[in-house]
């Protein structure tokens, strides 16, 4: 047991290493480096974050954005890199795909970043690594994103947004994953309240007509991206979350609640 | 896909009253005489954040105030430092996580007693780690580092 559980962390911190966007030698760096210029190879998990980071981004019509990071720089919430201060590219083909797990970039001003997907993907390999040692069930939770496997049900309390030490309410987890993203009105005192980490490409500025999005999907790296993208477009996101076979619950700046019809089932609200 | 619209019960939105888990258990005053109480006399040296703390003319050590990240909200805490730049005393002011509060426990924060600029500081090396306070216990111990190294040597 202790073993899997010490797999499982190197799992993720292979992850780590591939797609930080602070470790310079990760893939995602030598990409921001190099991939304007000429294609560059990546290692097998960091092309299937791409394959469904570049998915998501033609499905959502653009607001699921790998390539915001110059937008991240620029409010102070990546560090800057060197020489790339540049207008941010958007366009479906700015990050382009090549067999042999080789990917290119349109133009040396793509930078991208994975921070909205790569944790639920480190996620999901900690639970493929779990369950290959003999794991029958458990949890894997990495702090907002996570995933349940086998047949037990867990129940996972979601924070209210403005109140965070009071939970909004529970669900119930079954083999499945669940993230949630949430501006946190609370976390800077005297700060510009209300920041977000999560930009709408349109606009560039960080997301503030919602205050907190929980999605729940069968992988939590698709549970992972699919919160920015309903944290953007939010009840508009309907149709996304159908063809991904996930749900979602919104918490609205205004208090209200909305959870999509065929889940709230397993949502019960705070009394 | 249809999206069916909640309202909040009432009791989830409201009840005013601070956090149910934001614990004060001192205040500035209360902890600089807790960690001083021979002193008579406490002069700030930086506003809000530095006092001398004096008894009967003779500096008898210092007193920083200040707050870390816990998990997702702010550890007040404060560093009593000797007249010679150790460590004398580390108190928590004020906790406001729901959970992680065990890093208030008196054996805890004695390891820290003695420690100098020249301490390692480094959780589950010379500090040890606390079972679900792991970011709590991290960041504490970053900012006692923190304080040693910023003043350990420069008051005195």
């Amino acid at each position: 047991m202790e073993s899997a559980i010490g797999a499982a962390f190197d799992a993720v911190a292979q992850v780590h290493r591939l797609m930080s966007f602070h470790e310079p030698d990760s893939d995602v760096s030598r990409l921001n480096r190099e991939a304007g210029t000429r294609p560059v190879s990546v290692h097998a998990w960091t092309f299937r974050v791409l394959e469904t980071a570049v998915e998501l981004h033609r499905c959502s019509g653009g607001c699921f954005d790998i390539a915001i990071a110059p937008a991240l720089q620029a409010i102070g919430l990546l560090p800057p890199l060197k020489d790339k201060s540049a207008p941010i590219l958007r366009s479906p083909d700015a990050i382009e795909l090549l067999p042999e797990r080789e990917v290119r970039f349109r133009s040396t001003d793509v930078a991208i970043d994975l921070g909205g997907i790569a944790k639920g993907f480190a996620v999901d390999r900690a639970v493929v690594v779990l369950r290959d040692l003999g794991i029958p069930r458990g949890m894997v939770n990495a702090g907002g994103d996570l995933r349940a496997f086998g047949a037990q049900t867990h129940t996972v309390h979601i924070r209210n947004p403005r109140h965070p030490s009071r939970s909004i309410c529970r669900i119930e987890v079954t083999d499945e994953a669940l993230a949630s993203t949430a501006r946190r009105v609370d976390l800077v005192d005297g700060g510009g309240s209300g920041s977000s980490a999560v930009i709408d490409p349109a606009t560039q500025r960080p997301v503030s007509l919602i205050d907190g999005v929980t999605v729940r999907a069968r992988s939590c790296m698709v549970a992972d991206a699919l919160t920015k993208v309903v944290m953007i477009s939010g009840t508009d996101a309907g149709e996304l979350l159908e063809s991904y076979r996930a749900d979602a619950l919104l918490i609205s700046t205004d208090g209200g609640v909305q959870i999509t019809s065929d889940w709230h089932h397993a949502v019960h609200l705070a009394a | 896909m249809n999206w069916v619209r909640y309202t909040l019960p009432a009791a989830a939105i409201l009840s005013a009253a601070s956090p149910a888990y934001a614990v004060r258990y001192l205040s500035i005053e209360e902890a600089q005489k807790e960690a001083f109480p021979s002193a008579t006399h406490f002069s700030e040296v930086q506003a809000g954040r530095v006092w001398k703390a004096e008894a009967g003319g003779k500096v008898v050590g210092f007193f920083v105030f200040d707050r870390v990240v816990g998990k997702h909200l702010f550890i007040d805490y404060a560093v009593a430092l000797t007249p010679a730049g150790a460590v004398h005393k580390v108190e928590i002011l004020e906790y406001r996580e729901s959970y992680g509060g065990d890093i208030r426990s008196p054996s805890w924060l004695a390891q820290f007693v003695g420690k100098t600029a020249g301490s390692a500081l480094k959780i589950n090396g010379d500090i040890r780690n606390i079972a679900g306070a792991t970011l709590s216990s991290t960041h504490v111990t970053e900012g006692v580092k923190r304080i040693l190294a910023a003043y350990g040597n420069r008051l005195r």
